[in-house]
């Protein structure tokens, strides 16, 4: 197969970076998220990040239009949503499934959100094969594989001493030919394969959830949330956003920015009135969302299985348990 | 194709950017009540549907999405009442105010399903906005359509919304009836006061040959529904719209869901059997 010996993955990066603006998995102030690639940056490709690759996309913060607003007239201009050609190096499978999901979010439905197509049109996505799936992952549950995924314009795998190429699309096809010179034929190398060790029951989950939007369970769930939103942040598919605006005298520029279902803000309109006052139907819509609504509207689960707000969230509330919890419930009664 | 719809409706292609849109009329409709009249430079903002909705901003204090009362050549109409921020910035500014403006937004009523039947509209206070779009487009096209009777009312005289349409211009219709309730009256009042519920129960209209569209406080619709199912009106009979929070008003901002539905693009018009079909939760 066609790969780059690790002792040579710099120089490789190093010259793709010459061609695009590369982003690349790294350690970063104290945590692990996809950076600019530049010389010096720690790679981290031994486990997933800590950060999701959807602020490549999606930024945390993102500027919309400048507005002037000066006694009774106004002003608006938009602010381009132009991108350069990128690379995304080291996305694995579970955050390039996400990526689908926001695809469907973002770009269907009637509308285009352009600030999102313009950066994912113009990214090729070099997916990375797990090979050792933490305990908290439960993709393969979820319909990815952890190894490999097809919706990558080329896919890599770590085998040992070198990472080896796939090409997935005409895209990564092209993309590997240009960069064929830093590639080498590595006979005898072969695809790692990897399996998550958590295995969930998700079969019929969605029809189950849609009798029990107002089971008890979610009196339980809820309790020990602090809706904090760490769980909204990390995860990779959570898409919601607030739009607001900072002004300094006359003139100000309008933004969006991520916002969460677990805020009590997020839903509370000027009268007053809130359809969800409180935790429980927060958190239940949080689930749901991913659970039973993304599929019904998409057709795919909103959750990707990488296990982020499993291990982050402060208080353990565990979508893999809750997924047993609903497994386990019995309708009848 | 991207945002074709936009794009045939007249409005810029980035749908999260408003365009730039003047104050050009304000119509005081009750002490918390003002209807403005909105136009750009190049006319009219878009062409909504009935039913369908916009977002106006106040540069630069906010956004929110409205439903558009109605429309003229040049112009949109927001019947807005004073509740938060925004709405009272709106309400302190004068004619010749710019604002942001984006849309339309929405479904809309669904004009199949009321074409060439009887239409009982049933408002409360200012929850007749959203319906008068769709009574003026009835009016306007009028051979389209059966009977039109409007049952309305507010907390007093003074709070009753488009006394103009009320009183002078939707009672010389051909074949339409208005009705008008208050839950309180004054010293001048001599119509009917009590509920709308209850009103509506004291009239009876027959659901034969009927679609009833009903908007108003939560509270009210609550009550009117289940006086529409005593009555023998069926959920498919029945269409009403519904509000939530807004951000982006094209379905991606996530917090209008009801379900797997947005409200802001799936709605926010509903017949009540596609409501029963959904989560309680709004």
């Amino acid at each position: 197969m066609l790969g780059v010996k690790k002792n040579n993955l710099n120089n490789f990066l190093e010259k793709i970076s010459s061609g695009y603006q590369l982003f690349v998995p790294a350690e970063v102030e104290g945590t692990t998220r996809f950076t600019a690639y530049q010389a010096g940056v720690q790679l981290a490709l031994e486990r997933n990040t800590v950060v999701p690759p959807k602020e490549l996309f999606f930024p945390q913060t993102e500027h919309m239009y400048c507005y002037k607003a000066h006694k009774q007239e106004a002003a608006v201009e938009e602010i381009a949503a132009a991108c350069e050609p990128r690379v995304l190096f080291g996305a694995r499978p579970c955050d390039v499934q996400s990526l689908a999901v926001l695809d469907d979010v973002f770009l269907t439905k009637g509308y285009e959100d352009l600030f999102y197509k313009n950066k994912r049109e113009n990214t090729l996505v070099i997916a990375l094969g797990c090979r050792k799936p933490e305990p908290t992952c439960f993709c393969s549950s979820l319909g990815v594989d952890p190894s490999g995924t097809e919706l990558a314009d080329v896919m890599a795998w770590d085998a040992g001493e070198a990472l080896v190429f796939e090409a997935k699309s005409d895209k990564g096809k092209k993309f590997l030919e240009e960069n064929s010179a830093q590639l080498e034929d590595l006979a005898g190398v072969t695809q790692p394969t990897a399996e998550c060790t958590m295995v969930l029951q998700v079969e019929g989950l969605t029809a189950k959830l849609q009798k029990m939007f107002e089971h008890s369970l979610w009196n339980e769930i809820c309790k020990k949330c602090l809706n904090c939103g760490t769980c909204t942040y990390l995860c990779p598919t959570c898409h919601c956003f607030d739009i607001q605006g900072k002004t300094r005298g006359e003139s100000g520029v309008k933004f969006r920015c991520w916002d969460s279902c677990m805020y009590q803000e997020y839903t509370l309109m000027a009268g007053g009135h809130n359809p969800r006052p409180s935790k429980k139907e927060r958190v239940r819509q949080r689930f749901l969302h991913k659970l039973q609504y993304i599929p019904e509207r998409y057709g795919k689960w909103g959750c990707v299985g990488c296990g982020r707000c499993v291990v982050k969230c402060p208080v353990n509330v565990d979508i893999t348990r809750i997924i047993k919890q609903i497994g386990e419930v019995s309708l009848d009664a | 194709m991207p945002n074709q719809a936009l794009a045939e409706q007249g409005t810029v292609m980035n749908p999260l950017i408003p365009v730039v849109g003047k104050i050009i009329k304000i119509v005081e409709e009750t002490p918390d009540v003002k209807t403005f009249h909105v136009t750009t430079e190049n006319g009219k903002p878009f062409t909504p549907l009935p039913g369908q909705l916009a977002m106006v901003s106040m540069l630069p204090i906010g956004e929110a999405m409205f439903s558009i009362t109605s429309q003229g050549e040049n112009h949109l109409e927001f019947a807005i009442k004073k509740v938060g921020m925004l709405t009272e910035a709106l309400h302190e500014a004068a004619v010749g105010q710019q604002i942001g403006i984006r849309g339309p937004y929405g479904n809309g009523f669904p004009i199949e399903i009321c074409k060439g039947k009887d239409l009982l509209f049933i408002g409360g206070g200012i929850g007749l906005a959203p319906v008068r779009s769709l009574i003026n487009y009835c009016i306007a096209n009028r051979q389209d359509f059966g009977k039109l009777h409007v049952i309305y009312g507010a907390r007093s005289p003074q709070d009753l919304c488009f006394k103009d349409d009320l009183f002078e211009n939707w009672p010389k219709v051909m074949d339409m009836q208005v009705d008008v309730t208050v839950d309180k009256g004054d010293e001048n009042w001599s119509g009917n006061v009590g509920f709308v519920p209850a009103f509506l129960e004291q009239i009876n209209p027959s659901p034969e040959g009927k679609v009833a569209i009903t908007c108003g406080p939560p509270i009210m619709i609550k009550f009117v529904l289940q006086s529409l199912a005593k009555m023998g009106y069926t959920p498919e009979q029945i269409i009403t719209t519904l509000e939530m929070r807004m951000k982006c008003g094209i379905g991606k901002c996530g917090r209008c869901n009801i379900g797997s539905c947005y409200v802001c693009l799936d709605g926010p018009v509903f017949t009540l059997a596609q409501l029963n079909q959904m989560p309680n939760e709004y």
